[in-house]
Order: C-alpha cells, then structure tokens, then sequence
C-alpha cells in the first residue's frame, strides 16, 4: 500500500494527463463524428464514399499500430508535434469512426417521416438534418456515445507505448522502483474506474432528462 | 495485464513493420546483431551429476517435465532476440537459460516466455516461469519478492546522442533536457536521481527508442552500454559518449523462499565460470560487439538482495 501512497504525486501527474488526452480527444472525436456521419447519410455519394472509406479505414486498424505510424511514421515524411499532441489527435481520429458509427444508427432511428416532413416545409439538407433529424437521433445515442467516452478513456493508456506519461505509464514507472506489481495497478485500475463510473452516471443523467416522448 | 501485453505484441509486430519500411539503406547488415553461432558452446556445457537433482526439488520437476521454462524477452539485441530467419532466440540472457536447461535436465530444451518488467515477479511467485533471465537488476525492494541467484552479469548505463551533439558529456548535462529511455528500464531512476531537472519520455522497445532519438525527440538516449554499443555499429548516425555511470547487477530471477534451487542454480554459474562456458557465451553474443576479452564475472552474493 505504501508503494502507492509514497508516489501519490507521480500518480496525481499521470491522472491529469489522462484527463487532458481524454477530454481533448473526445471533443475531437465528436466534431470528425458528427462531420463523417453527415457526410454518411448525404445525398452526395462522393460525400458517402469518403464517409465509408474514413469508417472501414480507422475502425479495422488497431489504435496502437495507428499511434506507433503517427509518431514514428509522420516525421519521417516531415510531419513532426509532440507526442501528447500526436496521441490526442490520432485517437480522436480514431474514436470520431466510432461516434460517427453511433450517429449515424441514431439517424437511422428516426423515422423517414420527419425527414419528408422538413423537407416539406422547405428545409434544405443541411437545415433537416440541424433542426429536425440530428437532434432526434443525438438523444437516442447519449447511452452508446457513453460507451464509446468510457472506451476512449481506457484507450488513452495506449499513448503510454509511444511515450506520453500518463496514468498506466506512471504506474509503470512507480512499478520500476517499488516492484510492487498489484497495489500498484490495482491503484491505476480504481482511478480508471473512477472516470468510466462518472461517465455512466453522466450519460444515465443526460438520457433521462433528453429522452424524446414518443 | 492482458492488455499490456497485448499492446507489446501489436508493438513488436508494427514495429518489425516499420523497421522493414525504413531499413532499405542497410540491407546488407542482418536483422539480428551477432555473428550467426554453431551451437557448440552450449554441447560444451556441463550437465548436473544425478545427485545434485535432489528428489521432491525444484530442479527435479523441471527434469520430469523435460523443459525449463524461461520468463525472458523476445526483442533485445544481443540479450534475448528472436532471430526472424530461423526462429531461434539468441543472445547472452538465452544462452544462459540454455546452459541451464542443459544442466538440469541434459538437453538445452528452453521454453522462453515473454515477461515484461511489470510481470516478472508474478510470473515466478505463481510458478508460470522456473527461472528469468531478463536483465533483472538485483536490487533490495524486488528481493523481498523473488530470490535472486548470481549476479551473472555487471553492466551500466551510458548515454548516446545524434552525432555532432555537443555539451553532453555526462549524466549531469542532462539537466534541463529531454532524454529518452526504455520503458521500464532501470534508466528511468538513474536520470531522476543524476540529472532531476531531465524530462523523460520513454518507448517500449530499443528500435523505438533510436527512432526517437534520430527524430529529436529528444537530446540524448540512456541505456546499457552494450545495448548503445551495438545500436551504434549499426547506425552511423548516432554515438556513445562517456563511459558507464552506473552499475547494474542482473542476476537470475527464482522464486522467493526456494533456497535449495538458489543454491544449486549459483553453484552452476560458478561451475560454468571455472569452466569458461560463461565466458564463451559473452564472447559469442555480447563480445561481438564489445571489443577485448570476456569481463571477469561478478562475485556471485556480492549484491545486497542476491
């Protein structure tokens, strides 16, 4: 136990750049998700083909060969930031193929009607789906949006492989010193559990209060 | 913990990829440091009388089962690699798990798996592995944990920049810098106590690590001289400078309390240290790169925690 209290600050580190991976890279994650979803369900099929393209791409490839090509493969075609930046953006990239996934099932959700019924009124594409479309299907998604935060924040620990110390790489590195393997981990794993417990709690909350009366 | 190692996996492969993407200049240098080896050393080996296999022991099972099985790694040059031609795990830390295992049971039959510095001791006190030969520094805290038998082997650490980088000398320069070094490496601790004021940023393996230093990303990388030594042949483009600041005793990883196997395992290094085993095996991994004769072995119990 004391090999985890004696390192609290290296611990308390590695925790806040967790958090900043997690909270940078999920609000990047949902401007690309909103932005393929859109161009995924678009009357435009070169819009589509991208949208499906950017999807298969980024969800069959693993994170972390993903991670290992930004931040050893981009210098070398002299694309160069630092590592964290390098870490948020990919996994942004990565976790926007999941949110537009779940988006796009939400706007599958909602029923062709409302759709018919904007364009009735004389919404354009852009205005049906802001107005009328996204709204109904973003309310139907908080529960797997939720899931897809709570993924994203255990992802994060993959930046530990391409340098970035936040949380499991701090553990790692207390666990060098202390050779203390399972307070130690279990210590990361309860703050890990702490953050994705606040997720669930958050998005029950959100959908309870957002839920669409049908 | 299934994920870690899940991560190094997916590392390892994507980073043979990437080596194999970015190696077109040096063709002509092999994948695996290390001149190729007939295996005579290890037939050179000496094999255990029959009655120092005492009945119920450790050294007994692992007889009957007919192999020994080596927490050890995969992917580090000249220690424990796994050459991607023929399959073979080769390098010093192998070979000694050979020689061991032909020891014990008459045949160098190793079953090798791959621990990682965050496993080792879970690995052992749960019996996964007989033994681990992986580097392991003997230091008091992993004592409490494990037995350690040797030491077998003294290394240190040094540090390599980009050529022509000036005003690195010594671990005191690094100060105010960005240094690299292996994850999980004794490294880590040795910049934090010599140079505080260093940022470090580590990577998984040594390959990544040179990639990363050639990218700058950051000044200087630490790590075992013979691990730089060897990164240095093979890559023009960075040097070694200063001798080793510290040194580290490896010594081989058995599970804590089992006093009879530490005693046969230690009698064994100073067998094959008397017989010039060991030294023909440094000499056939480390000694490639290394210039000069074998080192004279470390005392074997001459570490506190050994």
């Amino acid at each position: 136990m004391s090999a985890l209290l004696d390192h609290l600050p290296e611990f308390w580190q590695g925790l806040i750049v967790t958090l900043q991976l997690t909270a940078a890279s999920f609000a990047g994650a949902a401007v690309m998700g909103l932005v393929i979803a859109a161009m995924r369900v678009s009357p435009v099929p070169v819009l589509r083909g991208i949208g499906t393209a950017y999807v298969e791409t980024l969800q069959n490839l693993p994170l972390l060969v993903l991670l290992v090509l930004a931040v050893f493969g981009l210098p070398e075609i002299g694309l160069q930031a630092g590592l964290q930046v390098t870490a948020t953006v990919v996994i942004a990239l990565y976790e926007g193929a999941y949110i537009a996934e779940a988006l796009r099932s939400g706007v599958n959700a909602v029923s062709s009607g409302q759709g018919e019924a904007a364009r009735a009124l004389g919404l354009n594409f852009t205005q049906s789906l802001r107005h009328v479309v996204l709204p109904q299907a973003l309310r139907t998604v908080i529960q797997p949006i939720g899931n897809i935060f709570i993924a994203l924040t255990m992802n994060t620990s993959l930046a530990a492989a391409v340098g970035v110390v936040e949380l499991t790489a701090a553990a790692n590195r207390v666990n060098l010193l202390e050779a203390q393997p399972i307070p130690i981990f279990v210590g990361a794993g309860v703050a890990y559990a702490v953050i994705a417990a606040c997720a669930g709690f958050v998005t029950g909350r959100l959908e309870r209060r957002l839920a669409v009366v049908r | 913990m299934v994920s870690i190692r899940r991560v190094a996996a997916v590392a390892a492969v994507s980073m043979v990829g990437l080596s194999a993407a970015c190696s077109g200049t040096d063709s002509t240098s092999s994948a695996v440091p290390g001149q190729p080896k007939d295996n005579s050393v290890i037939a050179q080996a000496p094999v255990a009388a029959a009655a120092d296999i005492l009945p119920g022991s450790t050294m007994e099972k692992i007889k009957q089962r007919g192999e020994l099985i080596v927490g050890g790694s995969l992917d580090a040059p000249l220690l424990s690699q796994q050459n991607p031609t023929t399959g073979e795990i080769e390098g010093f830390d192998a070979d000694m798990g050979k020689a061991l295992a032909k020891y014990i049971i008459g045949q160098p039959k190793v079953k090798i798996v791959n621990a990682a510095s965050e496993t080792r001791e879970a690995l052992l006190s749960n019996g996964t592995v007989d033994v681990v030969f992986q580097t392991y520094t003997i230091t008091p805290e992993r004592a409490e944990q494990v037995a350690f038998a040797g030491p077998y082997y003294s290394s240190g650490l040094t540090i390599a920049v980009k050529k022509g980088t000036t005003g690195i000398a010594k671990p005191e320069d690094l100060n105010g810098k960005t240094v690299i070094a292996g994850a999980n490496t004794p490294a880590i601790p040795a910049i934090k106590q010599l140079a505080p004021q260093a940022t470090i940023v580590t990577f998984g393996s040594d390959p990544e690590c040179v990639q990363a230093l050639k990218q700058d990303r950051g000044v200087a990388y630490v790590q075992d001289e013979t691990l730089l030594v060897a990164d240095a042949q093979k890559d023009p483009s960075i040097q070694v400078v200063g001798s080793p600041f510290t040194t580290d005793p490896y010594g081989i990883g058995l599970k804590h309390g089992d006093d009879q196997f530490k005693k046969f395992v230690n009698d064994w290094l100073t067998k094959i240290q008397g017989q010039g085993v060991w030294q023909q095996i440094w000499k056939g991994s480390l000694g490639t790169v290394v210039q000069g004769e074998a080192p004279t072995p470390p005392q074997i119990g001459s570490v506190p925690g050994s």
